[in-house]
């Protein structure tokens, strides 16, 4: 097997493309009749379905993998405890399931790159759906101890009331790309002088 | 007849310019009840041709030998075959689809009975594509590679030809089990509006009898629906009489449940499920049934923030019957993050405050999005005219038209179906 993609993706920290490179391999692999399973760096291959997001895609392929490798490698399936939490939306149990195993070394980067991702979206998850939120439960969402979420959030503005344990959050203006280019306002008006005429 | 031997000449030979190829085709079809005859030898004469060369006699010799082979035989079948549709000459094969089409059947069943669906998986996508003249175009092949997709649990592998429009079928049958099993990809991807589409094609097709794909489809379209739009409405006009008429015999307990989510009661919807759990289990369907009751939670969470602009989490909680605060703070969180509702909770004041969009249709995105959407619209519309035109220029429409009308009014067919999404 020539796995020179998905190193050169491993270097290069383009982790967002490692599933579908897999994806492709595996296939190919499959076709030409080479006993891959065993093998497999299923690991890695859930990980990157796992960090792009795809959580149905890491769930198919959890379950296409033979009984025996899910048994012999327990990695493999620690790294699935990650899926299964984010397929559960047990917010709090992710970070959990990230701890909760003592990583080998090839894994090691991508499940920091994981933590880190998934941290940054649950951030913006709770800027978007909160005003005033407990320090303890912002603690658990972004799987910090108390005074580090307490921290990172005051950093990013929020305001601690003492009183209550609870911080507010302060809002930031999205800013979003507003600037037309010319050919663009030149179709839609065509689009329209097209209709009226 | 010709020799074996002769036969290999021939088609080194005559394997290059396009009308050498006639005759070579012509040669082939006369060989062929002697390949028969050869066909458990056949396997070392590959060996003497390039299928990226020698595409045509390579697939009358291979799909001849294959007919006569199975895998427990030759371990090597499923990989000959495999290789052949990877280099194949399209132009080639093109000549003689229904052997080609023989060939990447026969890697289908290897494969399944060799218990390795996944074995097919990309090289029935390459035929897939081989095979058709556009895009557009619906192959025989199609749901023999969805099949596949679907036990080999590639999903993605097999969206991605759902991602075309098909405009050219040529078997109903093809269509049906394409739309079919595309719909239960996309049900397994959670892409529901897709999967709405397909199984929509299904049972608003023109049928002469009833038939199985079409019930099937029906009752996971009602159930999807449910959870995508929150409502299932009745069927339109267009429907085939004889689906409408006959679907309440096979699909009545799937009607009642649709009857009891509208009811917008959790209790009511657990009962009718309860009263067909085993129906549901025999469908197949009891994933689709779950996330159907999941929905309804969040239908009636919406339906407040419409009445509504701030609410007590407890309130929430007790309109919507779930037991907790917590529990329901979770629900509105999650569809926050999905997009399907737009709020903030204040956690302090126990209170959700509900806002309208916040898009304002003014960023580049959105503007690159719209412009999309009316370049697909455009060339849809172009697309129907032409069809329409061909329409009511095809002699057997006009001579039936002349017969029957006095029985069809334009208003018995609604102008759109139903909601257009963009």
């Amino acid at each position: 097997m020539d796995f020179s993609p998905l190193n050169e993706a491993l270097v290069s920290k383009s982790y967002d493309k490692i599933a579908e490179i897999l994806d492709e391999l595996m296939l190919q692999a499959a076709t030409d009749g080479v006993p891959y399973q065993d093998e497999w760096p299923y690991s890695i291959h859930l990980l990157g379905h796992i960090i792009a997001n795809d959580i149905n895609s890491a769930r198919f392929l959890w379950k296409s993998i033979p009984g025996g490798v899910k048994e012999s490698r327990p990695e493999v399936a620690a790294v699935w405890r990650i899926g299964q939490q984010l397929w559960l939306r047990d917010y709090a149990a992710v970070h959990e399931a990230v701890r909760g195993f003592d990583w080998s070394a090839e894994l090691r980067d991508l499940v920091v790159a994981f933590s880190e991702l998934y941290t940054k979206r649950i951030f913006l998850l709770l800027l978007s759906a909160y005003s005033t939120i407990s320090i303890g439960d912002t603690a658990r969402f972004l799987g910090m101890t108390e005074e580090d979420a307490t921290n990172y959030t005051q950093r990013q503005g929020w305001i601690v009331d003492p009183a209550s344990g609870m911080l507010t959050v302060t809002k930031q203006p999205v800013v979003k790309e507003q600037k037309l280019d010319s050919s663009k306002l030149q179709r839609l008006t065509e689009y329209v002088f097209h209709l009226e005429h | 007849m010709e020799s074996a031997e002769s036969l290999i000449a021939h088609i080194q030979g005559l394997s290059s310019a396009p009308e050498d190829l006639a005759q070579l085709h012509n040669l082939l079809k006369q060989s062929e009840e002697s390949l028969e005859s050869l066909a458990p030898n056949l396997g070392p004469l590959l060996n003497q041709l390039d299928p990226s060369k020698h595409s045509l006699g390579f697939l009358y010799i291979l799909e001849a030998y294959a007919s006569a082979t199975h895998g427990e035989q030759e371990n090597n079948l499923v990989s000959t075959i495999a290789k052949f549709i990877d280099s194949c000459v399209t132009e080639q094969i093109c000549l003689a689809p229904e052997k080609f089409v023989s060939v990447c059947r026969k890697l289908k069943d290897e494969a399944m009975q060799l218990q390795m669906p996944i074995r097919g998986v990309a090289p029935l996508r390459t035929a897939v594509r081989k095979l058709q003249p556009t895009s557009e175009h619906l192959t025989t092949l199609h749901p023999d590679f969805l099949v596949l997709c679907l036990l080999a649990k590639c999903y993605k592998a097999g969206f991605s030809v759902l991602e075309d429009d098909i405009v050219e079928v040529e078997q109903p049958r093809d269509f049906f089990l394409y739309c079919y099993y595309g719909g239960m990809i996309c049900i397994g991807l959670k892409r529901f509006r897709k999967a709405m589409e397909l199984l929509y094609y299904v049972i608003t097709s023109p049928m002469s009898s009833m038939n199985a794909i079409a019930i099937e489809s029906y009752k996971k379209y009602i159930l999807v629906s449910l959870i995508n739009n929150g409502q299932f409405s009745n069927l339109p006009k267009y429907t085939s009489s004889v689906f409408s008429r006959n679907q309440k015999n096979f699909c009545q307990y799937y009607n009642e449940l649709a009857t009891s989510y509208a009811s917008g009661k959790i209790s009511e919807l657990q009962s009718c499920l309860e009263a067909y759990k085993d129906k549901f289990e025999t469908d197949n369907n009891v994933g689709l049934v779950k996330q159907v009751v999941s929905s309804l939670y969040k239908r009636n969470i919406q339906r407040l923030t419409q009445m509504y602009l701030t609410l007590s989490l407890q309130d929430i909680a007790n309109t919507v019957q779930l037991s907790s605060t917590k529990e329901a703070e979770m629900h509105v969180l999650q569809m926050i993050q999905d997009g399907e509702i737009f709020a903030t909770i204040n956690q302090k004041d126990g209170m959700v405050s509900f806002h309208e969009d916040p898009e304002q249709y003014k960023s580049c995105e959105m503007i690159e999005h719209i412009d999309s959407s009316i370049q697909r619209i455009m060339a849809l519309s172009k697309k129907l005219t032409t069809m329409d035109e061909q329409v009511s220029s095809d002699p057997i429409y006009l001579a039936k038209l002349g017969r029957e009308r006095q029985r069809f009014d334009l208003d018995d067919f609604d102008t759109v179906p139903q909601k257009f999404h963009m």
